[in-house]
């Protein structure tokens, strides 16, 4: 049996508030494989998120270990685990957050600079993946001259700029009408046909349904696991 | 992309608030540059000012600080042993009396006298007519512009002179001059009222026969210490210092007071830089907290995210700073113009005196200063956890 690409066992996470402490997630075991598409579900506030945070190594269980690709992430240093999300897992968020300042192009490129490309590898890749997800002609537009459904596939490519082995996408519909939300939902679609495993965070079902396994949370657990489109 | 044109981007995105931070930087920059010319800038022009005229040693009777003191008794014989000793190119003696020219109808303009003899060097510079001659009869004056100006008479005219030259002691009769020259004194203010005649000339107008001198006045021919030691050896009653130690005197006592004031308002003009500096950076980054979230979540590490911070930082105080100097400079010369009104201050010489070493202070300064004022906003920023921030940006 082939190592999964993402592994997390027994993860725990409690936040300390005011009141006491809250149990975000309470022993979540999961594996993703390399190529899968997995949409995890439920109310708010289950924990869904805090889930895919700590999948995508931008926080930390407080108890559990996560592996990615077969290595145990969780007691990298801060900086093995921002190279590890730069070049091995990309983000896509529910509002974008994309540098206003910048370009689509030059927002795409942001990831690509920092892993250290050459000029020429990022134009080539940048215009590649703006063509990918049709918006080669937005290419100069600052995301103030983009609709939240151009924003949201320039997010996307942006994400995909370092070609990710994991996307992670946290409600990447929440803030589109309809049919944008479906156009990012064919997108992902073809993101992962294309060998990107992908991780979705919804509360949309007609976006979970695209996904070949679901994980629907309750309370900060898995009530249950679904699976077949 | 690279740290400078993301920190530039980041900046022009808020146009209104960078062109004012910019533009408050600028000013305190100005007037940091500004206290650091004051700081040396007495200095610095006092010690051109006494390079200026020739002279490089000077020799009193006392130790007291010039001009206090006590007069040089015996003073031919003091000039012609000093003048002897091979370190020594040239020996002045230099004698100093309060005067007055009498004019018609009683009229009288008050006038600070020098007693000293041309050489080949002398501290005033002739801008009409000609210099001194020693012996002349009748004796000759040079006056400045200034007195020139209040009594009217140009050179080749006879004037009377009453000179008052001990406190205490009646005040001689006066006594006939020629003027023959008007010259520019360097350490006159821009009110003072100065004429020089000869040693013999002075002696005879305050209605005595003392052979005495303020100082010596002593350019050296190699090298003013060399020449003090000298002295020092051959004539050790006297009490010689070179222009340096003058200056140095000087550092210590007269211009203390400026050098306070200039490090105080320094040091309050870098709190207000570093303040403002630290809001900017710290506004900005509130403002920015879900973007730069997304910056970590997508690769960048926190020493990168923190870097974006003091390269803004960076660039408001370098826009800022390098607009502060010609606005330093500007100001510099206003307020010197403001400060050299004050009765006492030699024309020649400035409050504020640009050195290429102050320029090399104000930008440490600012460098320290962006480096201070950036760390909270870089702390602020390699803290953010990621995770919350993005939750709490789509909560809110």
């Amino acid at each position: 049996m082939s190592t999964p690409l993402v592994e997390a066992r027994a993860l725990g996470k409690i936040f300390p508030m005011g009141g006491g402490p809250v149990h975000a997630l309470r022993d979540i075991t999961v594996q993703v494989s390399a190529g899968e598409y997995l949409a995890i579900r439920g109310p708010s506030g289950c924990g869904k998120s805090t889930l895919l945070h700590i999948l995508g190594c931008v926080d930390t269980p407080t108890a559990g270990t996560l592996f990615f690709d077969g290595r145990e992430v969780g007691a990298l240093p801060d900086v093995a685990r921002s190279d590890l999300r730069l070049r091995s897992i990309g983000f896509v968020f529910q509002r974008f957050f994309l540098l206003p300042m910048l370009t689509a192009a030059e927002n795409v490129d942001v990831p690509q600079a920092e892993a250290g490309r050459s000029k020429a590898e990022r134009r080539r890749r940048t215009s590649e993946l703006l063509e990918y997800v049709g918006l080669s002609h937005r290419a100069d537009h600052r995301p103030s001259q983009l609709s939240g459904g151009e924003a949201q596939r320039v997010a996307i490519a942006r994400a995909l700029a370092n070609n990710p082995r994991l996307l992670l996408a946290d409600e990447p519909t929440g803030e589109l009408d309809r049919s944008n939300g479906e156009h990012v939902a064919e997108l992902l679609d073809r993101v992962q046909a294309d060998g990107t495993t992908v991780v979705v965070v919804t509360h949309d079902p007609s976006l979970a349904e695209r996904a070949a396994r679901r994980l629907i949370m309750r309370d900060g657990q898995i009530e249950r696991e679904e699976s077949g489109r | 992309m690279r740290a400078l044109i993301f920190g530039a981007r980041s900046l022009v995105r808020q146009p209104g608030r960078t062109a004012l931070g910019i533009l408050g930087i600028a000013a305190v920059g100005a007037l940091l540059f500004d206290m650091l010319l004051l700081s040396r800038g007495l200095v610095v022009s006092f010690r051109d000012l006494l390079d200026s005229i020739g002279f490089d040693v000077r020799i009193t009777a006392t130790d007291s600080p010039l001009p206090a003191g006590v007069r040089m008794k015996d003073a031919t014989r003091a000039a012609s042993d000093v003048a002897r000793l091979p370190q020594v190119a040239e020996v002045l003696p230099m004698r100093t009396a309060n005067g007055e020219i009498v004019l018609s109808r009683g009229r009288v303009v008050p006038a600070g006298i020098t007693g000293m003899d041309p050489g080949n060097r002398h501290p005033w510079t002739i801008v009409s007519g000609v210099d001194l001659t020693p012996r002349a009869t009748p004796p000759e004056i040079v006056v400045n512009e200034q007195l020139r100006d209040e009594i009217g008479v140009a050179p080749g005219s006879e004037l009377t002179l009453r000179a008052a030259c001990d406190p205490g002691r009646a005040v001689a009769a006066p006594r006939t001059f020629k003027l023959v020259g008007v010259a520019q004194f360097p350490f006159d203010d821009e009110a003072q009222s100065t004429a020089v005649v000869s040693r013999d000339a002075l002696r005879e107008a305050c209605g005595d026969d003392r052979d005495e001198a303020d100082m010596l006045m002593v350019a050296s021919s190699g090298g003013a210490a060399a020449a003090v030691t000298a002295i020092k050896a051959a004539r050790p009653d006297l009490y010689p210092i070179t222009n340096e130690q003058i200056v140095a005197r000087m550092q210590t006592q007269g211009f203390t007071y400026f050098r306070q004031i200039s490090a105080v308002l320094s040091a309050i003009t870098l709190l207000f830089g570093f303040l403002l500096i630290t809001v900017l950076l710290t506004v900005s980054v509130n403002q920015r907290l879900a973007e730069i979230a997304a910056l970590r979540a997508l690769g960048f590490s926190r020493m990168r995210a923190a870097a974006d911070v003091f390269v803004q930082g960076a660039l408001l105080v370098g826009v800022g700073g390098v607009l502060a100097v010609p606005l330093g400079m500007a100001l510099s010369i206003w307020l010197d113009r403001i400060l050299k009104t004050m009765p006492g201050i030699p024309s020649a010489m400035h409050f504020f005196v640009f050195e290429p070493r102050t320029l090399l202070t104000h930008v440490a300064l600012l460098v320290a200063t962006t480096l201070l004022a950036s760390a909270y906003p870089m702390w602020l920023v390699a803290r953010l956890p990621i995770a919350a921030t993005l939750r709490s940006e789509v909560v809110g």
